[in-house]
């Protein structure tokens, strides 16, 4: 079964196609706040890499994130509007897990934390096991500075991981006992997507696409927009 | 010709919105989801709020608009039109997004609409053989403006607001006087029971070019109710709304007058009041002008008015790319000059 995987949570926006033969073809970009002009064409050149026609698509993973709300729906609204027309069934991965995900082959515990902007991380704690990690935290919203505390806490070895380790590395570093991963493995993976939707497609774990439901981790600021307030 | 259908999609604000429309004029589906409640306990639109619930929405809608069109079994649209501006940054993004994402899997083209043009084609969908030039006199609570439209995609901006917008300064009214929300409608109905002339507002730059400001109008309720704290709602309703509709009106005719347009037509949410909807009438009658007033659903924010401007789009500028994105501040100049 072909996978089609979407991600937009961080200021990266990528995708990428895969299957039982493992990724066929995937595109990353981090040129920051234009996520909407470049996924559709990027989706388009996937397929094409991937030589493959989409209604052979048979599923379509989502980042749910947590990440930058703006970035993320584009992500979650591109996702559900192909599952849609594609008639196929969606499966949600979170944000964090992708970063977790490559970095699997440590020993250590590791901590993905996402940029969530305002001062503030998104992160979750895992420890990897055989095929993958496993989540041992809630996903949760902090400072650097309460993440690093809880981390200290722990007292054991940890790999950070993800773009908000690297704009706050002056926290982390030095920490004793913390290893930060490197800038390659900054950002959430479409081809991790694709690798842990499919897994989870063959045991048909997935939702419809009304189902999918994006992790935001945050209220709404409530400021009322009068400036274009345009329907009475 | 072949029939053109045509799917828009539109969620600029609080609406979220899907509308199968044949060639620009025939309505096969049209579905609008709206947000009112979501927002009403907070007096206005929240942002972040809307951007959640377009999101939540916008699928089942587009399913809905796609199953009262007929086109549940391999019917396929043969074009997405959406909203790409003016709006709401976050909550644009989601229909442009699902718009283009739909129009590649289709293999069908993807046709950018700018929301202000799109209130102008409201108007075709009931009456595709309306006489131009027309002045369209468009207000809501984004946009207070003043649009001679010489032919499709033909239009001059006349004049807009400096300030709040139409809509607007009822919102801000109705809030002052405890009206809750939406404030069109609240003063609308509250209005019915006063007295017009009960308290003479100001009528700003009524007589001074074709520019409005409501700021100060919505200033003076402020002021003269704190002064007379025991003054009639109901008057200070009617009256605020008379001053409203008169500097509109006027404008609206003399634009009319200046400009040699064949009629007058109203769009925008305050195009749902009802006194602005029986002067127009009146003045019309009065100058000879041939009168349009689409019906209220057509004049709220809806997705039937994107598809019928994409028609239009469609068949002078042809598709748009796959790398459109949203502009939160379109104007109308930007896609008619
Ligand atoms: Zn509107």
């Amino acid at each position: 079964m072909l996978v089609l995987g979407i991600e937009s949570a961080t200021t990266q926006v990528g995708c990428a196609i895969g299957g039982h033969e493992g990724v066929l073809a995937s595109a990353h970009s981090s040129r920051a706040k234009r996520h909407a002009e470049i996924l559709t064409p990027q989706i388009d050149f996937v397929r094409r890499q991937a030589r493959i026609e989409l209604r052979e698509i048979g599923v379509v993973a989502v980042d749910l994130g947590p990440g930058l709300f703006t970035g993320l729906r584009v992500g979650i609204a591109s996702a559900m509007a192909i599952a849609h027309a594609l008639t196929v069934p969606m499966i949600g991965v979170a944000s964090l897990d992708l970063l977790a995900f490559p970095v699997r082959f440590t020993s250590k515990l590791i901590v993905a934390a996402i940029d969530a902007r305002r001062g503030e991380l998104f992160h979750a704690f895992y420890r990897p096991v055989p095929g993958g990690v496993q989540r041992v935290s809630d996903y949760e919203v902090s400072s650097p500075d309460d993440l690093a505390s809880e981390i200290l806490a722990r007292s054991e070895d940890c790999l950070v991981v993800g773009d908000g380790v690297l704009r706050y590395h002056e926290v982390f570093d030095g920490l004793r006992k913390v290893e930060l991963a490197d800038f390659g493995f900054a950002y959430p993976n479409a081809a991790s997507l694709v690798q842990l939707a499919h897994a989870q497609a063959l045991r048909e774990q997935w939702v419809k696409p009304w189902e999918i439901t994006p992790l935001y981790l945050r209220k709404p600021d409530i400021d009322i927009n009068w400036a274009t307030r345009d329907t009475k | 010709m072949t029939d053109m259908r045509i799917l828009g999609i539109e969620t600029s604000c609080d609406e979220t919105a899907a509308a199968v429309v044949m060639n620009g004029t025939r309505v096969l589906s049209s579905v609008v989801s709206t947000q009112i409640d979501l927002h009403a306990r907070f007096g206005g639109v929240v942002p972040e709020v809307a951007s959640r619930a377009h999101v939540e929405m916008l699928t089942p809608v587009i399913s809905q608009a796609m199953l009262e069109a007929g086109m549940v079994d391999g019917g396929k649209v043969d074009a997405v039109a959406a909203t790409v501006g003016p709006g709401l940054i976050g909550s644009l993004l989601v229909g442009v997004s699902a718009a283009k994402a739909l129009a590649l899997v289709w293999d069908v083209p993807f046709v950018a609409v700018n929301h202000l043009e799109a209130h102008l084609y409201a108007a075709f969908l009931e009456e595709p053989d309306l006489e131009l030039p027309l002045v369209v006199l468009l207000v809501s609570g984004g946009h207070t403006m003043l649009v001679c439209m010489e032919g499709h995609g033909r239009y001059r901006l006349l004049g807009q607001t400096v300030d709040d917008a139409a809509g607007e300064a009822f919102d801000k009214v109705a809030r002052f006087l405890d009206l809750g929300y939406p404030g069109g409608p609240a003063i609308d109905r509250l209005a019915m029971e006063g007295d017009p002339r009960a308290v003479d507002f100001p009528r700003p730059m009524k007589n001074d070019g074709y520019n409005f400001s409501f700021s100060g109008l919505k200033t003076s309720v402020v002021n003269y109710v704190r002064k007379n704290p025991d003054v009639a709602a109901a008057d200070v309703a009617a009256s605020f709304q008379d001053a409203v509709c008169d500097v509109l009106i006027t404008k609206a005719r003399r634009a009319a007058k200046e400009v040699g347009a064949k009629g007058l037509c109203l769009g925008g949410g305050v195009a749902a009041n009802s006194q602005l909807r029986e002067q127009l009438l009146d003045a019309c009658v009065a100058d000879g002008l041939q009168a349009f007033l689409p019906a209220r659903a057509m004049c709220t924010d809806n997705a039937a008015m994107i598809a019928a401007a994409g028609w239009y789009r469609l068949a002078s500028d042809g598709p748009s790319p796959l790398d459109t994105g949203a502009n939160p501040s379109l104007s109308l100049s930007v896609l008619g000059s």
